[in-house]
């Protein structure tokens, strides 16, 4: 038994030993570290009003295209460019949920795969009953095939509105345009009414970071939506760095082809979209809240050469990547075709952030990354 | 010393560990039968990890299956020792020969099972309490050689030790890595969930799980102490259960350190069980000494094994530069828990010709073979020659490779692994320090 006693009095000495030395951490009474916190945040006040802003830039789009397949003109066809291009810049805001009820219906899917089917899409038009829940049919939908439609059908805007006026095939343009945008409507509705329901409560419950744990979704689909079509699909390929600096470039598969100015200002939205999420920045005041950094704050993670915490190195590695993102040309495809190696810097900029959200973040948090490699797609 | 290879002592601990080992097994076995990891594990991957010196070992598709079924129905019969001999040699080479296809799946506590049926496969543990004495009286002894017994506790106190003395290094003590990243992720339990949050926690887990490791075989060795010993077992393993997934590894210690109890308490548990299955007295309580002979082959084998047991653990003194990040030396070492590493492994592959691939790392390994590859550097070698020698089947001509990894060890920062620059198609693997390892360039004091 006195062996036992010293062993006791030989633990208990190295414990306070071991703690006594300490710098300060960030006390654990704050809730920073309690994930139900963060997820709740996410929901209330970034997911859902997220959606409830594109929704509404959607709706616009609905509207517009209504005016114009009822009567096709330069008017009508300019105001449902315009709502176009509003409705796909905030769908870079809510690309990067694609968990939960979004993964449900792989919504990325049927709204974003880009470049854009021409050929898929005549096709389409031309037979009515096409399924359009085919992997085959992804590039023949959602933004990309609506920019096909109201930007690439003609050299002029004339040609494009003989398009649904005066062609023969005018009347199925007009009807596959239709089709587009209710199958969208359909699906965000879907959607947002899960995110609206049940599944809120499942996901601010589901707390710990196993897979299958809402953490662990996020966490997941963030990282795959950063590597792989932030920095992959809008840089990597179109400007061939994704396989390195000898790669071959595709400007033509860069987004939004054929309203090709509006190319950058994609990137750079989902680049602002997927940096306040990390930061945690609500949707009504702007201001930094739960999130991926405060829990790496509270965690204590952070490099022990420098001193410097991975939530500041993270943060200032999104600022570099929109430094970087800054000084391209508004249009990618000259960009990629007059000067590519920005590009190529801008992705090297954005496979360093990869590496740290996929290595250090993931391992500081204990979360496991469940998703494939797919880096040479 | 000649006086100590004479003595006997009860084969009830043993015979009690031989029935346990072989339910555990066959349990092992059905729950990674039921949760279809054969399919996924053994089946479905197009490549496999062959350890150094045993690419022999080849994967056996769908035969896996009946890999599994062999090693089941040896688990079980020796359990009850029927043809005990061949049983548990059947039972070794299947379960060595099922870790030894792919090292994606090495755990420690597979290597442990494998060594003790190694062991088991020479000790007399079917002499008592079994189907093969039950049915040939003249094998039936209820005493067995003392060092038989003794090796075995023996070789339980070195796993012991062994994970205490690898406990004993900066990360674990000082900075109480890596529970302290493991730790707060299971802040969510019930009732304990909170304690997560504090880092005392995960230094006091830290240092009472060190000295936990160095002790227990001692307390467990003395009488006085066995009790507590046992109980702190329990409570140990089940904590590690209830936080971490190792599966079958609490199990396992729990049932194990069994052997140190004394061999009355053996004897019960044995007579309980023979009046339950209704065997008689006789059977139960033979008394007939097994022949001991006390020079002999056995002895010296035995005492060679255990030597090298205690070497094996202490190669990596042989090897420059931290251990935890070249991971030479690392396995068949007792180092549990010890690290928490994230890797990413993106490789090209070129030719003279202008050829270049970027791999898509999905379409040759399965998530856990490239979670594992992507941190240790053997793995990383064999991977670039399964690619060398894919590409050379696609029109590149002597393809080289190349890596660019990027690792992060015990909450530090992450960093390449492997130089970038080295065509890997060219290394070869063997058992020397492999030059294209970058250096840690940071110190993990320790053992």
């Amino acid at each position: 038994m006195e062996s036992l006693k010293k062993l006791a009095t030989f633990s208990l000495t190295l414990l306070l030993l071991a703690c006594g030395g300490k710098e300060s951490e960030p006390s654990p009474a704050d809730n920073t570290k309690d994930r139900k916190v963060i997820l709740t945040h996410w929901v209330d006040n970034i997911i859902r009003p997220s959606y409830v802003d594109f929704r509404e830039s959607f709706d616009v789009i609905i509207g517009k295209a209504e005016e114009f397949t009822t009567s096709p003109d330069q008017t009508t066809l300019s105001a449902l460019r315009e709502s176009w291009v509003d409705a796909y810049i905030e769908w870079q805001k809510v690309e990067l949920f694609e968990f939960g009820p979004a993964d449900k219906y792989t919504l990325r899917n049927f709204f974003n795969i880009y470049p854009a089917d021409v050929n898929g899409i005549v096709t389409n038009m031309n037979d009515p009953s096409t399924n359009l829940d085919l992997p085959t049919s992804y590039a023949r939908q959602g933004f990309p095939a609506l920019d096909y439609l109201i930007n690439g059908l003609g050299s002029s805007d004339g040609e494009i509105i003989n398009a649904y006026t005066t062609d023969p095939d005018a009347s199925k343009r007009l009807a596959y345009l239709d089709r587009l945008t209710a199958r969208m409507d359909l699906l965000l509705t879907n959607v947002i009414s899960e995110w609206n329901g049940a599944y809120r409560e499942t996901f601010i419950n589901k707390t710990g970071l196993d897979i299958g744990s809402s953490t662990g979704l996020v966490v997941n689909a963030f990282v795959l939506h950063y590597e792989r079509y932030i920095r992959s699909g809008k840089i990597g390929i179109p400007s061939g760095a994704a396989i390195g600096s000898t790669g071959v470039p595709y400007p033509e598969k860069i987004e939004a082809y054929f309203k090709k100015d509006i190319s950058l200002s994609l990137a750079q939205s989902a680049h602002q979209a997927a940096r306040d999420f990390f930061n945690g920045t609500n949707r009504f005041t702007e201001q930094e809240g739960p999130s991926f950094k405060s829990y790496l704050d509270a965690l204590g993670s952070k490099d022990q050469v420098s001193g410097a915490t991975l939530s500041n190195i993270i943060d200032n590695q999104f600022i570099t990547i929109g430094l970087e993102l800054d000084q391209l040309s508004p249009n990618l495809y000259e960009q990629i075709q007059t000067e590519n190696q920005e590009m190529v810097e801008t992705y090297t900029a954005m496979q360093k952030l990869v590496r740290i959200l996929k290595v250090d973040m993931t391992s500081a948090m204990s979360v496991t990354i469940t998703y494939t490699d797919n880096d040479g797609d | 010393m000649n006086n100590y290879f004479q003595k006997t002592t009860s084969a009830a601990p043993l015979v009690v560990f031989r029935i346990a080992l072989g339910l555990l097994i066959f349990g092992s076995i059905a729950r990674f039968w039921a949760k279809g990891w054969i399919f996924d594990l053994y089946i479905k991957p197009k490549y496999f990890f062959p350890f150094y010196g045993f690419e022999f070992v080849e994967p056996l598709g769908e035969l896996s299956y009946l890999l599994f079924a062999i090693c089941g129905l040896c688990a079980l019969m020796v359990a009850i020792g029927l043809f005990y001999r061949i049983a548990s040699a059947g039972l070794f080479l299947s379960f060595t020969y099922i870790e030894l296809i792919d090292k994606s799946t090495y755990l420690n506590h597979y290597y442990f099972i494998s060594m003790v049926c190694l062991m088991m496969l020479f000790l007399p543990a079917h002499r008592y309490f079994s189907i093969d004495a039950y049915r040939n009286k003249k094998i039936l002894s209820d005493a067995i050689p003392r060092w038989s017994l003794d090796s075995l506790k023996f070789f339980v106190c070195l796993v012991y030790v062994f994970a205490g003395l690898a406990k004993l290094n900066s990360d674990w003590i000082l900075h109480a890595q890596p529970l302290r990243i493991w730790l707060p992720a299971k802040n969510d339990l019930p009732v304990i969930g909170f304690l997560f949050n504090y880092v005392w926690v995960a230094y006091a887990f830290s240092w009472i799980g060190c000295v936990y490791d160095l002790s227990i075989p001692f307390l467990l060795l003395k009488r006085k102490t066995r009790i507590f010993a046992y109980s702190a077992v329990v409570i140990f393993h089940m904590l590690t259960a209830l936080l971490f997934p190792i599966g079958m590894f609490p199990y396992i210690m729990m049932v194990t350190a069994l052997i140190f109890f004394s061999p009355e308490f053996h004897e019960k548990i044995l007579l309980k069980i023979g009046t339950w299955i209704k065997v008689s007295g006789d059977f139960t309580k033979p008394s007939i000494q097994y022949p001991v002979s006390g020079s002999g082959i056995l002895p010296v084998a035995f005492g060679f094994f255990l030597l090298i047991q205690v070497l094996l653990p202490l190669r990596h003194v042989l090897y420059p530069d931290e251990l935890f990040w070249t991971e030479q030396g690392y396995r068949f070492s007792w180092r549990v828990m010890l690290i928490e590493k994230a890797g990413y492994a993106q490789f090209i592959v070129k030719d003279a010709a202008g050829n270049q691939a970027v791999v898509d790392n999905s379409k040759f390994l399965t998530p856990l073979q490239e979670k594992m590859m992507a941190t240790q550097p053997d793995m990383i070698l064999q991977y670039a020659h399964i690619l060398r020698d894919h590409y050379n089947t696609q029109g590149f001509r002597s393809p080289q490779v190349y890596v660019d990894s990027y690792v992060a060890l015990n909450g530090r920062l992450g960093k390449p692994l492997v130089d970038p620059i080295t065509d890997l198609s060219k290394e070869k693997d063997s058992f020397s320090h492999k030059p294209w390892i970058l250096p840690f360039g940071n110190e993990i004091k320790g053992i």
